[in-house]
């Protein structure tokens, strides 16, 4: 039990950390922070629901592996040509 | 809780923050393997053995690791410098992430679970005829995510046009 | 089938006037306009000398379009088409010279056509269709030179006051379906022979329809159109306005005597009415400088008599009296017209005087039409006057006030119209004009006006016009009086008219006027201020709301107009929130995200 409250206030940081950060990439590591949480929190009730919990965890993992690459590439593509990283420099969205 | 249970909530909460505040970027990710190894141990733990391995291998080992390397591709290692714009929104940050965990805390509150399953110590021999049965689908389905996101990787750090031009300047110049 | 002739011949004048008036010559127009009248005039006579005729077609459910030609419709169509078909020939050369020439004929045919409709009509909305054609057809002639804005402003005002009453006519008719499920006019006087159903109901709406004659019939207090229309070219205000539309109120009480007759109360009502609307009239007419306009409160004064008779229960006096005034005043009508005409247009009596050397045949015209109407013995105007005054005493609702009253109006009446003579024809001539006579088409129609002035009192004596018109109305229980009473009143009356004239005669003769004459005078002039009164009253405030709805409702417009900038702004301001920034929108989304799992968890 306590590690799910654990995961609960892991991804509570994560959303912190994603609000807060301005460079991409450290939001992008929040958002793996948060995922991480999860993860804990899923294998934390499948010690009470069963083995599934550990096979979604895995499920998980794999697809956050996915994520990371296209993500870091979107960044590496946006970004390479930019002299800076700051999240708020990508403001052309305005409205 | 034992006291290597506590311990490692510790950790676990201590590098969140870490990874969450530290300025440096390659600094925030070291603290995000930190906090991935500790998970790591906390699986094994928790009867998710094969899972901690996993943990290790792909998530600290794999795409921390290919974080750090855009970090230091992208030179951004510095991270947060200079004036935060919107530095007057961060208690409203702080207050919306514990308003999270005060959300998620509410629902965990009066559950009465019975940690008493088998899992078998998580040991692929028990994961092995889930995934290959229950879960077949959604395994070839994130396999074939996997691929996908393979080539979309690719393509989108492939060099473009302008920069092969560039590129095949630069040689033809060196040779000259 | 031939009834409806009647009717759609002058329609088909309308037509063909307003169609291709345009490319007729003088005087085909009015000449083909007074054809139509005449045949309609003898269409009529034969089929009533033929005994009647009906005509009936499907309409709207449950009213048929009905026609009836009984001795009643008869009696009216005849007047209708006969002075008009007198009046037309007469238009042809007073209107002689108009661009609008064609345009006259036209609307005066639609006007034929539709007063018919009122007069034939056997159920009530057929009469309505007529009421309001005929007040469409005063519109459009009384405001017939509409290029002058006052004259655009006098048709407005018939046409709404005459509004105010048809809203009375349409109350009524609708309280008469409520009641008996029919509209019928013959199938309602059989309905109401037994008891009655709901005497309360049935009385109001007696009244309602008697406001719809208040208003088509100049009483009072809807009585302030008719002198405005006087803006109207003469034969107008003799057709119209004196022989045949304002008699369409008494026409309507009679046809509905069976309704009037078992009403006491409403009838009772009605004569008062009759009576004061007789003694404004006549009060006003002594201040009027308009030659026209003297004419106009005459009319007023004399459809007061009328209604005073239908009141007292005599209907067929009232028709009586509508006879003989359709001659006389549209002979003074017609007269002041050729007057008009031979001044070049004046219409200031205080500009006329000692025209009587100048126009041999209209004097004739003028003393005979004058004197008819101030009831000289032995003329029509004295026979169907002295029918009235009997009445008030013989009558069941009738009562010696009103035969007192209505005797003082004559006096009056013989007064002002001698005023109306001498100031036009005698005296020194205060005018710088060159009279000329009417030409002959002007002459004729009141050559037999006059005739008929002098005589209609004689083909209408009690003994031929009661018994005629008596199957189409309601029976009322009269006394009669002894020979002697009888020759005793009409005696008084004689007295009493040849008083009033002699007296008139001489004081307008006048030079210098007294001051309390002076002072009457100018109140008279001014109508004893009632349009005054009306325009503070009623008008302007009505105005004044009329203007606050337009300002409030173009508001309103804008407002919903504006409603797009309102939305452009709001748009505005939400955009702002899209600031581009990424953090911003996350903040939002978690925000957002926790919202919804706030409102899912509890």
């Amino acid at each position: 039990m306590s590690y799910l409250l654990t995961s609960a206030l892991l991804f509570a940081l994560g959303v912190y950390g994603v609000l807060t950060r301005r460079t991409a990439i450290l939001v992008f590591l929040s958002i793996e922070l948060m995922l991480n949480a999860a993860n804990l929190s899923l294998v934390g009730f499948a010690r009470a629901y069963g083995l599934d919990g550990q096979v979604a965890a895995l499920m998980v993992i794999a697809v956050a592996a996915a994520e990371v690459a296209v993500g870091l590439g979107l960044i590496v593509a946006i970004f390479r040509h930019r002299e800076s990283t700051a999240v708020d420099d990508l403001s052309e969205l305005r409205g | 809780m034992s006291l290597l249970e506590g311990l490692a909530l510790f950790l676990l909460l201590l590098s969140g923050v870490l990874v969450v505040t530290l300025r440096n970027a390659i600094h925030a990710a070291l603290a995000l393997i930190l906090n991935f190894l500790v998970l790591a141990g906390v699986y094994v733990a928790l009867d998710a053995r094969f899972l901690g391995f996993i943990q290790v291998i792909v998530y600290a080992g794999a795409i921390v690791v290919l974080f750090l390397f855009v970090i230091m591709l992208l030179f951004a290692a510095q991270g947060e410098i200079g004036f935060d714009p919107l530095v007057r929104s961060r208690p409203l940050a702080a207050l919306l992430a514990l308003g999270v965990a005060g959300i998620l805390a509410a629902g965990l509150w009066g559950l009465d679970l019975a940690f008493t399953q088998d899992l078998k110590g998580g040991l692929p021999q028990a994961l092995g005829p889930l995934l290959y049965g229950d879960w077949l689908f959604v395994l070839l389905a994130v396999g074939f995510l996997l691929m996908a996101a393979t080539v979309v990787a690719v393509a989108l750090v492939e060099p473009g046009k302008a920069s092969r031009a560039k590129e095949a300047e630069k040689r033809e110049e060196v040779a000259r | 089938m031939a009834l409806l002739g009647t009717i759609l011949l002058p329609l088909l004048g309308f037509a063909l006037l307003g169609l291709f008036g345009k490319r007729m010559r003088e005087p085909l127009p009015g000449v083909l306009a007074s054809g139509l009248v005449l045949a309609s005039f003898l269409l009529g006579a034969g089929l009533l000398l033929s005994g009647g005729a009906r005509f009936q077609a499907e309409w709207l459910p449950g009213i048929p379009f009905s026609l009836l030609l009984d001795n009643l419709s008869g009696f009216m169509l005849l007047i209708v088409t006969g002075v008009g078909f007198l009046i037309h020939v007469y238009a042809i050369g007073y209107m002689g010279g108009d661009p609008g020439y064609s345009r006259f004929f036209a609307y005066f045919n639609l006007f034929i056509a539709m007063m018919l409709t009122l007069v034939l009509a056997d159920s009530y909305p057929v009469m309505f269709i007529g009421w309001e054609g005929v007040g469409l057809a005063s519109f459009l002639l009384i405001g017939f030179w509409y290029k002058n804005p006052q004259y655009a402003d006098s048709a407005r005002k018939a046409f709404i006051v005459n509004r105010i009453g048809d809203l009375g006519f349409m109350l009524g008719m609708a309280i008469l379906w409520a009641l008996y499920g029919t509209l019928s006019i013959s199938e309602l006087k059989e309905a109401m022979e037994g008891p009655l159903k709901n005497p309360d109901l049935l009385a109001l709406a007696g009244l309602l329809l008697f406001l719809g004659a208040v208003g088509k019939s100049a009483q009072i207090p809807l009585m302030v159109w008719l002198p405005d229309a006087m803006a109207g070219p003469t034969p107008v205000s003799a057709l119209i306005h004196a022989a045949t539309m304002v008699t369409a109120g008494v026409y309507l009480i009679a046809r509905s005597s069976f309704l009037y007759s078992v009403l006491p109360d409403v009838s009772y009502a009605i004569a008062v009415v009759g009576l004061l609307t007789a003694a404004y009239g006549a009060l006003s007419a002594f201040g009027q400088t308009d030659i026209k306009k003297i004419v106009a409160y005459s009319t007023i004064s004399q459809l007061g008599y009328m209604f005073l008779a239908a009141g007292v229960g005599a209907y067929w006096v009232a028709l009586f009296h509508v006879f003989t005034h359709a001659f006389f005043k549209a002979l003074l009508f017609l007269a002041s017209g050729s007057v008009i005409h031979a001044l070049g247009g004046e219409q200031d009596v205080r500009k006329m005087g000692g025209l009587w050397k100048h126009l041999p045949q209209t004097r004739w015209h003028a003393l005979i039409g004058a004197l008819a109407l101030g009831g000289l013995p032995l003329l029509s105007g004295f026979w169907s006057k002295d029918a009235i005054l009997a009445a008030t005493l013989t009558y069941p609702f009738g009562g010696v006030g009103f035969y007192v009253g209505a005797l003082l109006v004559a006096v009056l009446t013989a007064m002002y119209a001698m005023r109306w003579f001498v100031l036009v024809f005698l005296g020194e001539e205060r005018g710088h004009h060159h009279p000329h006579e009417a030409p002959p088409v002007m002459l004729w129609p009141n050559h037999l006006l006059a005739l008929g002035s002098v005589l209609a009192g004689y083909l209408a004596l009690p003994n031929v016009l009661e018994p005629f018109l008596k199957p189409a109305l309601a029976e009322v229980e009269a006394h009669h009086l002894s020979l002697g009473a009888e020759w005793g009143l009409i005696a008084l009356s004689a007295a009493v008219a040849l008083l009033g004239l002699w007296a008139g005669f001489v004081f307008f003769q006048r030079k210098v006027f007294p001051a309390w004459y002076l002072a009457f005078e100018a109140a008279s002039r001014e109508a004893f201020y009632v349009d005054r009164a009306y325009n503070a009253l009623i008008v302007n405030p009505l105005k004044a709301l009329a203007e606050a709805l337009f300002y409030g409702d173009r508001g309103l417009l804008s407002g919903y107009f504006g409603l797009g900038g309102a939305a452009r702004s709001l748009g505005q301001g939400l955009a702002r929130l899209q600031t581009g920034y990424l953090r911003v929108y996350a903040l939002l989304f978690v925000l957002g995200a926790l919202l919804l799992l706030g409102v899912m968890r509890w």
